[in-house]
C-alpha cells in the first residue's frame, strides 16, 4: 500500500474519530483517550495485515497511521513492556540480535524490530503488531533499535529498562547534520529517561560525553587492546576534547576515534569499563575468540560473527543483557550462538555460489568492512552497490573518506571488483583514484544482470550495498532465488 | 604516460585533522594522483593546529571544510602568525583551494544566526552570515570563462550565506542549487590565485578540467609556461555527466 493511500485512510479515520467524539457520545476523558488509542491500534493492525496481503514489507505506514490518530499511542503500547533501547551510529542491528538471543536463552519472552525500521513510525508498527486487540503486549520484553535522531521522540513515550549507545561516528551529514547534533539528540533523550540504565561505549569519547550531566546508573563497555595488527589509519571523528577543546592522546587505538583516549590538558579520559574485552585470541571468517571480563569475572567467549567491529557489538550486547539481569553464562552463550541480522554478513546461496551481504553506510563502518575483507584469504569477488536515496544519505562524498586504497593492496585476493547502484559511476571513479585501472573495474547497472553474473562465479562473493541498494537486491533475490520474506 | 623529469609541486594541506569534513581529502588524493600519473613529483605537507606555517616553499594550499565545533577549535590558532602567513601567501600569488568552512575562514568574518561575530583571516573580500535554513543538495555551476568555463557538479551543505565584496569575484554562476547565498547566483570566490567553493567533498575528482587548471597555475610559478600533458578522463566525465543529466543540463 502506498504511503499516499495510508495518509488518506489516516485523515479519514481522524475525521470520523473527531465526529464521533464531538457528536452524541458523552464520554469521560479517560474513556475517550482509551477509545482513541484502541482506534489507532486496530487501524494500525489492519494496515499491517493489508501490507502483508499486498506482499509489501510495510514497516512504516501502519505506525504513521496510528500516530496520526493517537500521537501518544506508543506510550500505551509500551507500558508494561520491559524495553531495552539500542542506539548509536554503527552496530545497532547486530547488538540487537545478540541481545534478543540472550533474552531468549534466559527464558524471557521478547519481540524486536528486526527489519531495521527504527524511526518512531517503524517502532510503533512493531509494538502494534505485537500487541493484543486490548492493547496489551503479547510479550514481556522488547528489544528496540532506534535511530539516533528519532531517539529524542521515542524516549518521550518509552521508559526503557536501559539505553545502549554503541558508538557515535559521522554519518549521513545531509540527514543528521554534524556529530554534535547527534550528540545533543542523545543528551536530550537521556534527560527524558532518568530511570534507565545507560550502557555506554567507554572507548568512544563522543558517546561518553553524552552522559556528562546525567544522573543515571551507567554500565560501561570497551576493548582494552588493539583489535587489528599494525597501524590504524582511519580519520578520527573526534580529535579534540569535548570539554576543553585540547587534543586527545591515545594509549592505543582500536579503530576510528575509539580506544584509550585521554585529554592532553584536562581530566577527561577513558575509564576502565565494567565489561571489557581484555584479549583477542583468534579471528577468522566464522568469528572472533576473545577473553571478556564482566565486572571482573573472566570468560573465554566466541563471537559468532566475523569482523573486528563485532567485538564492540558483543561488548555492547553484554552490557545491555547485564542491565536486563541476564546472567554471565547466558551472555557468553548468546555471543557464541546468535545469528547476524539483515545484511550483516548475511549469507545467501545464489545458484550454488556463496554470497555474503554486508551493509555499508558511512566511512567508519565501511572502513571496518574493508579491514575485514583485506584480512581474509582465498580468492573472492567484491561488489559495491552505491545508492544516494534519502535512506542511504543523498551525499555520497563519504566514499572519499573510506580507505579503498587498502583494497587495491589486496588485488591478489580479488577475482574481480564490480560496482553497481544509482551512483556506480562515482564509485568507479573513487576506485580509480584508490589504485584500480579502469580496465580492472566493471560497472553493471542492472541488478538482474548483476545477480546472473554473480551466480556464474566459482569463488565466494562479497556484496557491499548501501541501504536502499540492499533492499532492491533483496527484493529481486527473494523473487528469483526463493528467499524468505523479511517481515518482522 | 608522459614523464616530466624533475618537475615537482609542494602542496600544503592546512588543518587536515580539523577541516576534513566528508570527503575533503578526495581533493588531495585527486591532485596527488593526477600529478603522479604524469610523472610529476608531489610533496604533501600537513599543517595541523599548533604547527607553524612556512609558506615560502609552498606552491599550493588546500583547506577543507569543518563542523562548527572544529571551526571553533581552530580560531585561537588562526590569531596572529598563521593568519599573517596565509595573507602574505595569498598576496604573493600562491594558489589556494578552499572548500566550505575553509572558504569562510579565508573571508573577513562570520556572523552566526544569533548575532555573534567571529573574525576570520580576511585574505579575501568575503563575509558570511549564518542562516536558519541549510542549503543542501547536489548542485551545479559554470565557472567564469576566464577560469575555463567548466560545468562543475558537486554537493553543497551549508547554512552560512557568503557575500563577496568588490575585491573578489565568484568562481562561477549557479546553474542548479544555491551557491554562495542562494540569492545572487554566484558560487565560490576568486581573488588572485585563490579558488573557493561551497562544493564540498570531492570537488576535483569529478571535475578534472578545474583540477588541472589549478595544478597548472601552481606549477607555472615554479616552471613558467608549463603545460600539463593530457590524461584519459573517461570515468571522471562519466560521473560528472551522470549528475549533470540528473540535474537537467547537458555537460557540453
Amino acid at each position: 500500500m502506498s504511503s499516499g493511500a495510508g495518509d488518506l485512510i489516516a485523515a479519514a479515520a481522524a475525521y470520523f474519530f473527531r465526529r464521533i467524539v464531538n457528536g452524541a457520545f458523552v464520554c469521560y476523558n479517560a474513556d475517550m483517550k482509551r477509545l482513541r488509542f484502541l482506534t489507532a491500534l486496530w487501524l494500525g493492525k489492519i494496515a499491517v495485515l493489508a501490507c502483508r496481503v499486498l506482499g509489501r514489507g510495510g514497516t512504516d505506514m501502519p505506525g504513521r497511521l496510528a500516530l496520526k490518530i493517537c500521537p501518544d499511542v506508543l506510550k500505551y503500547l509500551s507500558s508494561g513492556v520491559n524495553t531495552v533501547l539500542i542506539t548509536g551510529t554503527n552496530g545497532k542491528t547486530t547488538t540487537s540480535r545478540i541481545v534478543e538471543r540472550g533474552l531468549a536463552a534466559a527464558g524471557l519472552d521478547c519481540f524486536a524490530n528486526r527489519s531495521g525500521a527504527n524511526l518512531l513510525s517503524g517502532i510503533v508498527t512493531c509494538f502494534a503488531s505485537n500487541a493484543k486487540l486490548s492493547g496489551k503486549s503479547r510479550h514481556d520484553w522488547a528489544v528496540i533499535e532506534c535511530d539516533e535522531a528519532a531517539l529524542k521522540f521515542v524516549t518521550l513515550y518509552i521508559k526503557p529498562v536501559s539505553l545502549t549507545v554503541t558508538n557515535i561516528f559521522r554519518d549521513q551529514l545531509d540527514r543528521y547534520g554534524e556529530v554534535t547534533h547527534t550528540l545533543s539528540s542523545i543528551r536530550t533523550s537521556v534527560a527524558n529517561i532518568p530511570g534507565a540504565v545507560l550502557c555506554l561505549n567507554a572507548d568512544c569519547s563522543l558517546t561518553w560525553s553524552a552522559a556528562d550531566d546525567a544522573k543515571n546508573a551507567v554500565i560501561s563497555f570497551g576493548v582494552d587492546v588493539p583489535i587489528y595488527r599494525g597501524e590504524v589509519s582511519d580519520l578520527s571523528d573526534a580529535p579534540y576534547c569535548s570539554r576543553c577543546k585540547s587534543r586527545y592522546n591515545y594509549d592505543y587505538r582500536t579503530f576510528g576515534h575509539l580506544g584509550g583516549w585521554r585529554c592532553s590538558s584536562c581530566e577527561n579520559k577513558r575509564h576502565q569499563p565494567d565489561i571489557r574485552v581484555t584479549r583477542i585470541l583468534s579471528s577468522g571468517e566464522s568469528g572472533t575468540a576473545v577473553v571478556m571480563s564482566i565486572f571482573d569475572s573472566e570468560y573465554t567467549a566466541r563471537i559468532n560473527l566475523a569482523g573486528g567491529y563485532n567485538v564492540y557489538n558483543a561488548c555492547a550486547a553484554a552490557a545491555c543483557l547485564h542491565s536486563a539481569g541476564v546472567g554471565d553464562g547466558t551472555v557468553i552463550e548468546a555471543l557464541g550462538s546468535f545469528e547476524g541480522g539483515f545484511g550483516r554478513m548475511e549469507e545467501f546461496s545464489l545458484g550454488g555460489v556463496s554470497a555474503r551481504m554486508i551493509l555499508v553506510k558511512n566511512p567508519a563502518g565501511c572502513n571496518q568492512v574493508i579491514n575485514y575483507l583485506c584480512s581474509g584469504s582465498g580468492p573472492a569477488l567484491f561488489v559495491i552497490c552505491l545508492n544516494d536515496r534519502a535512506a542511504d544519505g543523498t551525499d555520497i562524498s563519504w566514499i572519499w573518506d573510506v580507505e579503498f586504497e587498502n583494497l587495491a593492496a589486496r588485488k591478489d585476493r580479488l577475482t574481480g571488483l564490480w560496482v553497481s547502484g544509482v551512483r556506480a559511476d562515482d564509485m568507479a571513479l573513487r576506485l580509480k583514484y584508490a589504485g584500480f585501472d579502469e580496465g580492472e573495474l566493471r560497472v553493471i547497472r542492472d541488478y538482474n544482470e548483476l545477480l546472473d553474473e554473480i551466480a556464474a562465479q566459482s569463488s565466494p562473493v562479497y556484496i557491499m550495498p548501501t541501504y536502499t541498494a540492499m533492499m532492491d537486491l533483496r527484493g529481486i533475490m527473494t523473487k528469483r532465488f526463493k528467499l524468505k520474506k523479511f517481515w518482522m | 604516460m608522459n614523464t616530466v623529469n624533475d618537475v615537482y609541486l609542494n602542496i600544503c594541506h592546512l588543518y587536515p585533522d580539523t577541516l576534513n569534513l566528508y570527503g575533503d581529502r578526495g581533493n588531495v588524493i585527486c591532485m596527488e594522483k593526477r600529478l603522479a600519473w604524469r610523472g610529476i613529483g608531489v610533496n604533501i605537507k600537513q599543517v595541523p593546529i599548533g604547527c607553524e606555517l612556512e609558506w615560502k616553499d609552498t606552491d599550493l594550499f588546500f583547506i577543507g571544510g569543518g563542523q562548527d565545533f572544529e571551526q571553533e577549535v581552530l580560531l585561537p590558532d588562526l590569531e596572529g602568525k598563521k593568519a599573517d602567513a596565509i595573507r602574505e601567501a595569498v598576496e604573493d600569488g600562491r594558489v589556494f583551494l578552499a572548500i566550505c568552512g575553509g572558504y569562510q575562514i579565508l573571508g573577513k568574518y562570520y556572523t552566526t544566526h544569533d548575532g555573534v561575530t567571529c573574525s576570520y583571516i580576511g585574505a579575501i573580500d568575503a563575509c558570511t552570515v549564518g542562516g536558519a535554513k541549510r542549503m543542501i543538495g547536489n548542485f551545479m555551476f559554470r565557472c567564469a570563462p576566464e577560469d575555463g568555463g567548466f560545468l562543475v557538479t558537486g554537493f553543497e551543505n551549508h547554512s552560512g550565506r557568503t557575500y563577496l565584496g568588490p575585491g573578489a569575484r565568484p568562481l562561477g554562476t549557479v546553474v542548479r542549487g544555491f551557491g554562495n547565498n542562494g540569492e545572487d547566483g554566484g558560487e565560490g570566490a576568486r581573488y588572485k590565485n585563490v579558488f573557493c567553493s561551497y562544493s564540498h567533498g570531492p570537488l576535483l575528482p569529478k571535475n578534472p578540467g578545474l583540477c588541472d587548471r589549478i595544478l597548472e597555475l601552481a606549477l607555472r610559478r615554479r616552471y613558467p609556461g608549463f603545460v600539463l600533458p593530457e590524461l584519459e578522463s573517461g570515468f571522471e566525465h562519466r560521473a560528472a555527466s551522470y549528475m549533470a543529466n540528473r540535474l537537467g543540463a547537458s555537460p557540453c
